[in-house]
């Protein structure tokens, strides 16, 4: 037994119960009458005291229970404590599901309101501790939220405030719903530390319980016990037209043409006609409507596939900006009726080809349809200014042949012979006579390029680190390989061309056009502007304080860039276009779309069928099923206090 | 200021005329016969020479032959004396109490006593008896002696209308007095509550005499009869002052009833043993009732 705060119970006592002892003895107040005699008064007194020993005794009774009341209330304000075992109930883990099909509006206001509101009353549900027991077994619970990723909003608590505060906060998203990570770091939460684990985590296994639509893409690859998850199905409705890709190119050729390409999916039981309607930096640019025609279910496998169209728009747009094809009628779910694609102003390259002398390589170059070739010596390569070239990015992509200098800027590379040092590369020695044995024809540097008969005398052999992307291998060693290093990407060749018959064949040519064309893509050294939900913004070499990331939702987010220039927005939860702004350089955007077509199928799932079992839907809907009764008693006692005062002062009377 | 003349209080204040009328036809009786002084009309055992007949005796030689029934005699050939009562006149003594207890009560004790007296003295008066009437708190305070006709009406109720009830009482020393006072024979009437700290025995054995028929009447207000309190009281002896701390409760008034009831139950009993008569008077009551009603059927009235 502790006592917490022992002296501040002494000192009341010591104030207290003097107190109260002089209070019992004073006199009471008492109403003066006149009688005629007080004789026989004071005989009825006498009497009375004389025949009614029991109260004396009653009275003694009364301070007695009063004293005990009092040392009751002082022992409670000196706060003792026992040190109990004290487990806690039942334990559930509350999976939400976030992602964009919760989003759907078939359960108003939203799915996911829906199931915030469900869980809610699953809350208010579960069993609170009893305050005046001590070995009580409160219900704990903790929440967490999930599409990819799973986030824990709470953890396990009995306080249901606090609960109800968590599921409060989860924000809608318009992510994947994958319960894998989910279910790991509910089980993670869920063992309790310590050495204790085997006795009691046998019978306080927590349960899950998940509200969700059912559409979640990985259960198949997820074991559970038997009764360790119940699933609470939310939403009703399946009808629901989405885009599920869209992609825009400028053609290599005529860089002023834009091609739009975009695959509308009909997941409803009935054909409809839509309008597709496309945008550029917010005009109009074309409408078309299109029938998508019906869902079906597939005889075979009993999956519903839905009904799919394609629409193509080509457009004439010189200049970059932020492109929008959006489905005009409104539907249950709407993070899917749009997607953004960002353009990038057409673009010829301009080459830097640093070589000592390869008039080969230089005509093969000025075939392909670029900008400027400038050729360069490595001495003059070196005499360059390196910051000039960062800031500026004055050359798209640098060919270096047979030069390797020490140190290079970001830029794209295309490099014969010798391997620039610091990539992981090492070339322990030469090789003579290699033959192409194998090459990756649907890659697309070697799109229609057929290196059969492409034999090197002389070349170099390369030991890639392991994230390099082989394109195609000699007998004994890689010949063609794509890395990205330090914000640089190199398309390493490891012969010199003049010491092969490369020259001579009709895909090196192809083959050049291809890796310039591929070069010209890694735009930003690797940077992509257009992401899928919950992917990152990253930026590079950043040379100011902050950054500006403006979401779709016209908030603003300040970014810090880390010292070495580089800065990360991770949060692209909604989709929409994302603006940068970065000091000193024109507004960046970012397209981040939903595209999934697992997503945009809304049909709630009635079971779940993991790996080892099947989950059915719960069919009753969660109600309030714990009531604590402790407030009718409280008013019942204060009622029957009440009662207890008038029948006490009533029978006084008499 | 110009001196008022006092007004004289009206026996038609205590009395109304209607029960006067019924009172003058009563007259007051004593259960032992009296000797009195004067010739008046009332029978004692003494056979003496008056003129109610009485009774027969046979005569015998050396009687006197005045006294001879002759229609008797001429019936039975006997000769026969009459027999006559003497009668005698009757003192009534009328104490009351005016001491502060009496002044309690709704309606008030001594307004029932005064006009109990007024009732009583009335009928002594009417029927030429004497009567002396003494107030009393501690020891008597006022006295009216002597009085006999219908004259002393209006002094008899001057002085019940102008004493106002206050004062300690002292019954010992009242009876001790009024005994000393009493000549002759006659009746004495005691009225007060009989709520006397220091207790009524000795009091009252001086007033009992081989002369004197003794009436007690304790008039007691409906308040000390049932009293209706509640609560926490301190109740203060009007005359002494004396306070008594009570709770009331079921239990407390039922000790107290219980206590009234043997009070008056022991005041009977006393009374019963010395050949007294008890009455015990509510002042809530009629006074009309207790003259006509009940006083004559304890016979002090007839």
């Amino acid at each position: 037994m502790q006592w917490l705060t022992p002296l501040v119970g002494l000192y009341a006592a010591a104030v207290a119960i003097p107190l109260l002892l002089v209070l019992y003895f004073l006199k009471l107040k008492r109403h003066e009458m006149l009688v005629s005699s007080t004789l026989l008064w004071k005989r009825a007194v006498q009497d009375l005291q004389v025949n009614a020993p029991f109260q004396k005794l009653r009275r003694n009774l009364l301070l007695l229970l009063q004293l005990l009341a009092l040392i009751a209330m002082l022992l409670a304000l000196a706060g003792p404590m026992m040190a109990l075992d004290k487990g806690p109930g039942q334990r559930y883990v509350i999976l939400i599901d976030r992602s964009a099909s919760m989003n759907a509006t078939d359960v108003a206001p939203s799915r996911l309101a829906e199931a915030r509101k469900q869980a809610k009353i699953f809350v208010e549900s579960l069993r609170g501790g009893a305050a005046v027991s001590l070995r009580d077994r409160a219900d704990h619970a903790m929440v967490i939220a999930f599409d990819r990723h799973a986030k824990v909003m709470c953890n396990f608590t009995s306080d249901r405030r606090q609960l109800a505060a968590a599921i409060d906060a989860i924000e809608a998203g318009d992510g994947a719903s994958q319960l894998g990570e989910a279910v790991t770091v509910a089980r993670a939460f869920a063992q309790p530390a310590g050495g204790e684990a085997d006795a009691s985590s046998a019978e306080a296994r927590a349960k899950l319980v998940l509200f969700s639509d059912g559409r979640i893409r990985d259960v198949e690859t997820i074991v559970l016990a038997q009764d360790e998850l119940a699933f609470h199905r939310i939403g009703q409705a399946q009808d629901n037209v989405a885009i599920t890709a869209m992609k825009a190119r400028r053609s290599y050729e005529q860089p002023e043409q834009v091609e739009v390409f975009a695959s509308l999916a009909n997941y409803g039981a009935e054909a409809v006609t839509r309008d597709v309607q496309l945008g550029v930096n917010g005009n109009v640019r074309a409408v078309r409507s299109v029938t998508v025609p019906a869902c079906q279910t597939d005889a075979d496998s009993a999956t519903p596939v839905p009904g799919k169209v394609a629409v193509n728009f080509s457009l004439a747009h010189n200049g970059e900006g932020v492109l929008e094809v959006r489905q005009l009628t409104a539907d249950a779910l709407t993070c899917d009726d749009a997607a953004w694609g960002v353009l990038e102003p057409p673009k010829r390259l301009s080459v830097l080809l640093v070589t000592e002398g390869n008039p080969v390589l230089e005509s093969a170059l000025r075939a392909c349809p670029i900008e400027r070739l400038d050729p360069c010596t490595p001495a003059g390569f070196e005499a360059m200014d390196r910051a000039l070239f960062s800031m500026q990015n004055a050359y798209d992509v640098i060919v270096l042949d047979n030069h390797a200098p020490a140190r290079l800027p970001r830029c794209r590379y295309l490099a014969f012979g010798a391997v620039p040092s610091g990539l992981d590369v090492n070339s322990p020695r030469e090789l003579e006579s290699q033959m192409i044995v194998d090459w990756r024809a649907r890659h697309p540097v070697l799109q229609h390029v057929n290196l059969t008969n492409l034999f090197a005398a002389q070349t170099r052999m390369l030991e890639l680190p392991r994230d390099a992307d082989v394109l195609a291998e000699f007998n004994e060693s890689p010949a063609l390989a794509v890395l990205h290093r330090r914000g640089s990407t190199f398309l390493l060749a490891g012969f010199d061309v003049l010491q092969s018959n490369w020259p001579f064949e009709p895909s090196f040519v192809l083959f050049c056009y291809n890796a310039l064309n591929f070069l010209a893509t890694q735009a930003g050294g690797g940077e992509q502007h257009e992401l899928s939900v919950a992917e990152p913004i990253a930026l590079e070499s950043v040379s100011a304080k902050t950054v500006t990331v403006t979401c779709p939702d016209a908030s603003e987010v300040e970014v810090r860039p880390d010292p070495g220039g580089s800065a990360r927005f991770p949060a692209t939860y909604r989709v929409g276009v994302y603006g940068v702004d970065i000091p000193d350089e024109p507004q960046r955007f970012y397209a981040v779309n939903l595209l999934d077509a697992e997503e945009s199928d809304i049909a709630p799932r009635q079971e779940i069928s993991l790996s080892n079992l099947t989950v059915a839907a719960e069919t009753q809907a969660i109600e309030r099923a714990n009531v604590p009764l402790w407030p009718v008693l409280v008013l019942a006692a204060l009622v029957l206090a009440c009662a207890e005062w008038l029948a006490y002062n009533l029978k006084a009377r008499i | 200021m110009p001196a008022t003349k006092p007004t004289t209080r009206k026996l038609t204040e205590l009395l109304d005329a209607k029960f006067m009328a019924r009172l003058d036809s009563l007259d007051v009786l004593s259960r032992k016969i009296l000797q009195g002084k004067l010739q008046g009309e009332r029978r004692s055992k003494r056979r003496g020479q008056s003129v109610e007949f009485a009774d027969h005796r046979p005569y015998v030689v050396g009687d006197d032959l005045r006294f001879v029934d002759w229609n008797i005699y001429g019936r039975l050939e006997h000769l026969f004396l009459k027999l006559f009562l003497e009668e005698q006149d009757l003192t009534i003594h009328l104490l009351v109490d005016t001491s502060a207890s009496m002044g309690m009560g709704e309606p008030a004790k001594a307004l029932f006593a005064k006009r109990l007296t007024a009732a009583l003295g009335y009928v002594s008066l009417v029927n030429n008896n004497r009567l002396s009437i003494s107030l009393f708190a501690d020891g008597l305070r006022t006295q009216l002696t002597h009085m006999r006709g219908r004259n002393y009406l209006p002094q008899m109720a001057e002085m019940l209308l102008t004493t106002e009830c206050d004062g300690f009482s002292d019954f010992e020393k009242a009876c001790r007095d009024a005994a000393t006072s009493r000549i002759g024979s006659g009746i004495t009437i005691v009225i007060s509550d009989f709520l006397f700290k220091q207790g009524y025995d000795a009091a009252l054995r001086r007033l009992i005499g081989a002369r004197y028929d003794l009436y007690v009447i304790q008039v007691l207000s409906p308040q000390e009869i049932e009293p209706e309190l509640g609560g926490d009281l301190k109740l203060r002896d009007i005359e002494d002052g004396d306070a008594a701390e009570i709770t009331v409760s079921a239990a407390l008034l039922k000790y107290y009833r219980r206590n009234l009831a043997a009070y008056c139950a022991e005041l009977n009993g006393f009374c019963t043993r010395r050949g007294a008569v008890y009455v015990r008077a509510n002042s809530a009551d009629s006074v009309e009732s207790l003259v006509l009603n009940y006083l004559r059927r304890v016979r002090l009235l007839r």
